[in-house]
């Protein structure tokens, strides 16, 4: 304790407390206390990160200018990947086919699950149990889910849309087998599956705002439709930021669904359902061609990281 | 002329009856009070009023015209809620002129309104702030304001001053009451303050359990209470009341101290409730009520003191300048005129009945 008087001599005679306690520990003030215990807490999950995500992201990003076939040496290329990537037309078909996805599945996915939380935050009866039904699709496998749509969509007599269609006289359609019917119909059971989330969201966010807004706003006499878009639709801001860069991530991303509802034929026909996250597992784990499918990796990052601050600056406090 | 008329109002929710049978008339340009601890019933009835709460039976009537089923527009009135309910997205601007979407006026004359009602509230330079930008005295304002803008022929509040502190409240209190002389509308208040009440009302009405206990001028709900809860209810410090007997002349109180009360009679040995306000008792060598300071409140002006006398507590002011202490012995006089008696069992003033 006093056995150092070099550091204790330091110490202003009169802050001294009372009774000191030794060691390092017990000469530190309150707040560095704090410091040292936020570190230490803080010290687990950011050991984690570092090892499991920063690691291998640049380990990914350096892979993307090699080539590496996981099992032979890692040699330099350059940037060969990335120009066989911009001047393959599957890339851009891919990357048509990602923003599809974002920019059909976000804004659908919103205006539904708003609409469903907007009517849902109104109904009293069987309340609990009706938010249940919507958010089951969210906490079932996309792939179990996956493959009960891909029934849904067989041809006559197995499908059982086609047999619907059927039964009232329409022609079946090729909902998985058609260059255009193919990507919406995958988005579909995408869009369902994450609706229960957002309207989960939606709904704590309308719960937010205090009943006297819409009190005052009755008693002004305005309409509905002013009360939603005055109202009710601006102080959501921050639920539906929230939930489109959430979203749109989870868009950008989609893989399971696509990858379950076309195993036959993975990336639907002519490619026409493919996102660049099964382009990526396909050159990785099908063609083991490791450098391209970093440098895809990376475009991918690059577009996410665009879009979400893109969204963030266009959707932020004004 | 546009008046309000309450008749037999009940409201239930399911099989709990909350309000019983509310008869209250208030002519126009009229302020009055409703008043009452939580759960009295007066916000429900003002809710009721505004078109917010569904009325289970009874009428009310605005300005000779029966309301009961009119939505809230179209009854002519305004609110304004304790949380002041202002729109933290829009300007102050925009929060006053919302009330003003449905009106048929030109953009340059709702603009004028609202310039003019920004003008009469003081907060003119304020129009283009964020309701974040402002004090919790100047969002109640724009909450007045926008009530005020759409001219309505009756303004209820919600306890608006609830959520202020103690000093803007006696502030707002008086711009309200400023308001009021101004505009000359009528206003129905609610609020759970009986300093409130009795600094603004017209007319006070004091509720409690559903029910409406008195309907008075502040004067005489103070000095005429109705009932032992009005009695307690109204006026700090609380009346003190204290058990007694009738001797025909007056009563006899608990402690055998006998006081002749004029212009009552109450037959010998009927049980009485003796009331009498804490400004009624005087220090006296010779008084009636012996015993000692339990505590001394100074206020400045004057010091409240509890009195134990034989096992009862009784509240009295004394002056500021020569206050008793804790533990001094007092004895406090009194004067029958300025008691009030009520009856024992029902609580119901005997001056009254």
């Amino acid at each position: 304790m006093a056995s150092n008087p070099s550091i204790h001599d330091t110490i202003p005679q009169e802050k001294q407390p009372a009774v000191t306690r030794g060691g390092f520990y017990g000469r530190l003030s309150i707040n560095q206390k704090r410091t040292l215990w936020a570190w230490a807490f803080l010290a687990v999950p950011i050991l984690f990160y570092v090892v499991i995500r920063f690691y291998p992201t640049g380990n990914a990003m350096v892979l993307s200018f090699q080539e590496w076939n996981l099992l032979g040496d890692r040699t330099w290329n350059g940037v060969d990947n990335y120009i066989t990537l911009f001047s393959d037309p599957v890339f851009w078909q891919v990357f048509r086919n990602t923003f599809a996805y974002l920019l059909i599945g976000t804004p659908v996915s919103l205006v539904i699950s708003f609409i469903i939380a907007y009517h849902l935050d109104q109904v009293r009866f069987m309340h609990g149990t009706i938010r249940a039904l919507y958010f089951v699709p969210f906490m079932t496998s996309a792939v179990a889910m996956a493959w009960v749509w891909r029934w849904f969509y067989q041809d006559v007599p197995i499908g059982l849309f086609n047999n619907m269609l059927a039964s009232v006289g329409i022609a079946q359609i090729d909902f998985l087998d058609s260059t255009t019917n193919a990507l919406p119909s995958i988005l579909a059971p995408a869009i369902w599956a994450g609706l229960g989330f957002q309207i989960i969201i939606f709904m704590a966010g309308l719960r937010a705002i205090p009943r006297t807004f819409y009190e005052a706003a009755k008693i002004d006499g305005v309409s509905t439709w002013t009360v939603l878009w005055e109202i009710t639709l601006p102080l959501l801001r921050p639920t539906i930021v929230f939930i489109v860069v959430l979203s749109s991530i989870g868009f950008l991303r989609i893989f399971d669904h696509v990858f379950n509802m076309t195993t036959a034929n993975p990336g639907g026909p002519l490619n026409s359902t493919k996102p660049l996250v099964l382009m990526i597992y396909q050159t990785a784990f099908d063609s083991f061609d490791m450098g391209y499918a970093a440098a895809q990796t990376v475009v991918l990052f690059v577009i996410l990281l665009i879009v979400s601050l893109i969204q963030l600056r266009l959707l932020k406090d004004r | 002329m546009t008046n309000l008329i309450l008749r037999d109002l009940v409201k239930r929710y399911g099989d709990t009856e909350v309000l019983h049978s509310i008869n209250l008339t208030v002519d126009e340009g009229e302020f009055v009070v409703l008043v009452g601890p939580s759960g009295c019933g007066k916000s429900t009835t003002l809710r009721m009023i505004a078109g917010l709460e569904e009325i289970t039976e009874g009428t009310i009537e605005i300005g000779g015209r029966v309301v009961n089923n009119l939505e809230p527009k179209e009854r002519n009135i305004a609110m304004v809620f304790q949380n002041y309910a202002i729109y933290p997205h829009m300007s102050v601007r925009r929060n006053i002129g919302f009330g003003l979407k449905t009106a048929k006026l030109t953009k340059d004359e709702k603009n004028a309104r609202i310039d003019e009602v920004a003008g009469i509230l003081g907060m003119t330079d304020l129009l283009e702030r964020k309701p974040a930008q402002l004090s919790g005295g100047q969002r109640q304002r724009v909450a007045i304001g926008r009530a005020m803008v759409r001219d309505p022929a009756v303004f209820l509040f919600d306890e608006p001053l609830s959520n202020l502190d103690a000093q803007l409240r006696t502030q707002m209190r008086l711009e309200i009451k400023k308001l009021h002389t101004r505009v000359g509308r009528m206003m129905i208040f609610v609020t759970h303050d009986q300093v409130e009440a009795m600094t603004l009302a017209d007319r006070i009405v004091i509720m409690k359990d559903g029910y409406i206990q008195q309907i008075g001028t502040p004067a005489e709900v103070y000095h005429a209470p109705a009932n032992t809860f009005v009695a307690q209810f109204i006026g700090a410090p609380a009346m003190n009341l204290m058990e007694a007997q009738g001797t025909g002349h007056g009563v006899k109180l608990w402690n055998g101290a006998e006081i002749s009360v004029p212009g009552l009679s109450i037959p010998a040995g009927r049980s009485v409730t003796f009331g009498i306000r804490p400004e009624d008792l005087k220090s006296d060598a010779t008084g009636v009520l012996s015993g000692t300071v339990t505590v001394a409140e100074p206020l400045g002006s004057e010091t409240l003191v509890y009195v134990d006398v034989d096992g009862h507590e009784i509240n009295a002011t004394a002056p500021g300048r020569t206050p008793p202490k804790a533990g001094d012995k007092i004895s406090l006089s009194l004067s029958g005129e300025d008691a009030h008696l009520f009856d024992t069992a029902s609580g119901q003033s005997l001056r009254l009945s």
